[in-house]
């Protein structure tokens, strides 16, 4: 059984009778997936764009028309690799030109004629199945091409290392060197460039000279010529006997000059090459063969160039050619460690670069290390230079306008897979919004729970949106990921939605996109919502729950100490009372009338208490039969407890009857740490114990050592005494 | 009674369309189609709430239809009422929808008795 995929065809027009019609003309040598309007067509191709062989759009259509299906798929690039064909009745030439102007392959008019609808779809699938199978072909041969040919010169440039008995890695670091330097130097002149356009705009007439330094853009193919040519800078050296080349001791002036002039013989080798000379890499190899030893200050050889009369490629691969000799290990010197070639070259030790040349060294100091360690490495595992050629090849292609592969497009579609999978399976809301055009689309799973579509053009004029969402919580979100940075770019919020007329949480984590690290531009986000309404809800409870004594639904003591530290630290002008107070007698009632009866009281005090008191006063049950009650006052207290006390102490419950001892601290006396307060207050309701109780009393600091020694009923205080004593 | 003969009776083309569609069959499986397409009614419903936009597509599609299936005399009305409603010319557009109604019923009456006949 033949399993040759099927041409898929994505079918969009609203009415069902022309998508049936054209199906059935099309017939069963393709595949077809049919969308209603323009915004499902525009969901199916974002999705499934790698299987799609072509696409039949209609124009009129609601929801979403061709023309903006159309312009979305210039914006994504989408036209490139997806052939589209526009069937309309529309007989206006300015709208067909329009059409054809936003990249269409072809164009159908009303009525449809079988034959001439079936050869147009297949002419155009052909036509691009055949210009993918070609491209890839092309691509195929320029990296075999440039695979060959590099390899060739890395033959040349090991021949030399060979004889040269370098036998560590000298062409591959000095390769790696001059490549990272460029590359440094390149994005440097990138950055002064981008300044000097910008001081331009705001009437600031500088010189490119004014910015600065050396202004070297290169693009990855001149970097790539340089970094290869480099290979072979010392192949003069196969011109110099071997014996000069490789004595182990000193040399002599004349022997000394025999090897200066491999620069020379270099020179005069790619000089004499029949052909080629006028290839980039012949001239450029030409350059940095003859003068990689000429120096800064004119005091290298063989001319003695000075300044910036020595090529740039030369002065680099100089440069290279001095780190890499210093850290090598040689027949007659141990390697020098990185740091001190480094320093030994920024001192001039090695003869004089250009100080630009020296900064960038400096600049790139940490790098260099790591990054002969991987070039290595990568040489190791290829041991042919695939990865950089395909590179290379990729980008002077895509230049030219190609696209790429099906391999590629496979990859995307695989990986597109996975995350549409994953991102079913998380019960996430994953979103993604784009500034221009304003859109927002959403995971399959989470446009189905929040009842939107997958995509939303016009996100914040959208009715059913904002329906969902505040227009304040919208804005909120969004000057939230403005605000962010490029290297800071997430944001975590929680977010309140409206849903089937009920209030959800939901938890959003976002991540801004910003263009380009330099410029930085805001372009939209990406990010995911999460329902954390129930753990949200249940949280609540949990602390609700935590925080209060079940019986008495009162604050637990826990739960007060941090609300009264929370309203000392609030309020720190403002004066406060805590007071204690527990139940005399109380024993008696559990023993004589049961601990149900026991806990009745005890619930009945606790109404008692709220309703005595005022708003905003703190009110707890510490444990057993022992209260809290912590407010804030003016000028006196005294009144205010006064009044609570006697309130407390007004009527018996049933058969019991009610009395309480109550002692008071106020933080104008022993100042405003909770434990001392509570621990004053305890002990001035210890000393009501020793008197007998039902009395209230303030905490002295006089008489705090003696409080617990002294006889209770001498142990009324202040002004309390009266209104202290036992009510009724 | 043949397609041949509904097509005369709803005053389309019947040997254009068979020329274009290649066989009877597919044809006729259209046009015994179109008496489910619910473009007509969207129509009636559009113009009823005077939502014009709505209309426009609908006598679009209507007019596609049309087109494709060759049922000249609906197509002309229909293209004439598109028209209309593109513009926005509502007073215009009154009349060609009467006219596209009375179409309307010639077609789907003929396209009936077809159905009955075979």
């Amino acid at each position: 059984m033949g399993k040759e995929r099927k041409l898929k065809i994505l079918i969009a027009d609203d009415s069902e009778m022309n998508r049936s019609i054209l199906i059935d003309m099309l017939g069963d040598e393709f595949d077809f997936i049919e969308a209603e309007n323009g915004k499902e067509a525009l969901s199916i191709l974002k999705k499934r764009s790698a299987e799609i062989d072509l696409l039949l759009l209609d124009i009129m259509m609601p929801e979403m028309d061709g023309l903006d299906v159309l312009r979305q798929m210039n914006a994504s690039h989408e036209i490139v690799s997806t052939p589209v064909i526009v069937i309309s009745a529309e007989t206006d030439p300015d709208k067909i030109k329009e059409v054809y102007d936003l990249g269409v392959t072809d164009f159908i008019g009303r009525p449809f004629d079988e034959a001439i609808v079936w050869h147009r779809v297949t002419n155009t699938i052909m036509l691009f199945s055949k210009q993918k199978t070609l491209e890839n072909k092309v691509i195929e041969q320029v990296v075999e091409k440039e695979k060959l040919s590099k390899m060739m010169i890395n033959i040349l440039g090991h021949i030399v290392e060979f004889r040269n008995q370098e036998s560590g890695q000298h062409v591959l670091h000095i390769r790696t060197l001059t490549e990272l330097i460029l590359r440094h130097l390149s994005e440097k002149t990138k950055k002064k460039r981008a300044a000097g356009v910008r001081s331009g705009q705001s009437g600031n007439l500088s010189s490119p000279e004014g910015t600065g330094g050396l202004l070297f853009d290169l693009s990855e193919e001149e970097i790539a010529v340089i970094s290869t040519a480099a290979a072979i800078h010392d192949i003069g050296k196969i011109g110099i006997p071997g014996e000069i080349l490789n004595k182990p001791g000193r040399l002599t002036d004349e022997e000394f000059t025999v090897i200066k002039s491999h620069t020379e013989i270099g020179a005069a080798m790619l000089d004499a090459l029949p052909a080629y000379q006028d290839e980039p890499l012949v001239r450029r190899a030409y350059e940095i063969c003859r003068w990689h030893h000429e120096r800064y200050d004119g005091r290298g050889y063989p001319d003695g160039l000075k300044g910036d009369e020595i090529p740039i490629s030369a002065q680099i691969v100089a440069l290279a050619d001095v780190y890499d000799a210093l850290t090598s290990e040689r027949v007659y010197k141990k390697a020098i460690p990185h740091e001190t070639a480094v320093q030994m070259i920024l001192d001039g030790q090695c003869g004089q670069f250009n100080p630009e040349l020296l900064e960038c060294l400096r600049e790139i100091e940490g790098t260099i290390c790591e990054e002969m360690r991987r070039s290595e490495e990568r040489e190791a595992a290829l041991g042919k230079n695939g990865d950089d050629t395909v590179n290379l090849s990729r980008e002077v292609l895509e230049r030219k306008g190609l696209m790429i592969s099906d391999r590629t497009l496979g990859l995307l579609e695989h990986e597109r897979m996975k995350y549409r999978f994953f991102a079913d399976m998380s019960e996430e809301v994953q979103f993604e919004f784009t500034l221009s055009p304003p859109s927002l689309m959403l995971s399959e799973w989470g446009a189905a729970y929040l009842g939107l579509d997958e995509v939303i053009m016009n996100p914040l004029q959208d009715p059913k949106v904002l329906k969902l969402a505040n227009r304040k919580d919208i804005e909120r979100l969004s000057a939230a990921l403005r605000g962010t940075t490029p290297e800071d770019p997430i944001v975590k919020m929680d977010y309140c939605i409206r849903q089937n007329g009920g209030e959800r949480w939901m938890k959003i984590i976002g991540r801004a996109i910003w263009a380009g690290s330099d410029s930085a531009e805001y372009q939209g986000a990406i990010g995911k919502m999460i329902d954390v309404h129930e753990t949200r809800v249940k949280m609540a409870e949990l602390e609700e729950m935590a925080s209060h004594d079940p019986m008495t639904g009162l604050y637990n003591h826990r739960a007060a100490k941090i609300r009264i530290q929370n309203m000392i630290a609030e309020r720190p002008d403002c004066r406060f009372a805590l007071a204690i107070f527990d139940l005399d007698h109380f024993k008696q009632a559990n023993d004589t009338y049961g601990h149900q009866f026991g806990d009745q009281v005890l619930i009945h005090m606790a109404q008692r208490l709220q309703r005595v008191v005022r708003a905003g006063t703190v009110t707890s049950r510490v444990g057993g039969d022992e209260f809290l009650l912590f407010l804030e006052y003016k000028e006196h207290v005294d009144l205010a407890i006064n009044r609570i006390f006697n309130a407390l102490m007004n009527g018996d419950y049933e058969q019991f009857h009610i009395s309480v001892s109550l002692g008071v601290a106020k933080t104008d006396t022993v100042g405003k740490d909770y434990d001392t307060l509570f621990h004053a207050a305890d002990q001035a309701l210890y000393s009501v114990k020793r008197a007998g109780g039902g009395q209230f009393r303030f905490y002295d600091s006089s008489s705090s050592e003696t409080l617990s020694a002294i006889s209770p009923i001498d142990g009324c205080e202040e002004n309390t005494g009266e209104n202290g004593e036992k009510g009724e | 009674m043949t397609l041949e003969e509904c097509y005369a009776a709803l005053e389309g083309d019947y040997k254009e369309v068979v020329g274009r569609l290649r066989t009877e069959r597919l044809v006729q499986k259209f046009v015994l189609k179109f008496l489910n397409d619910g473009s007509y009614d969207l129509l009636v419903t559009s113009m009823e709430n005077q939502n014009y936009d709505d209309a426009f597509r609908a006598a679009h599609t209507i007019k596609g239809v049309g087109q494709n299936l060759s049922f000249n005399k609906l197509y002309k009305s229909s293209h004439l009422l598109t028209e209309a409603l593109r513009n926005k010319n509502i007073e215009e557009a009154a009349p060609l929808y009467e006219q596209v109604k009375a179409d309307y019923a010639q077609t789907v009456s003929a396209i009936r008795q077809y159905e009955a006949s075979i």
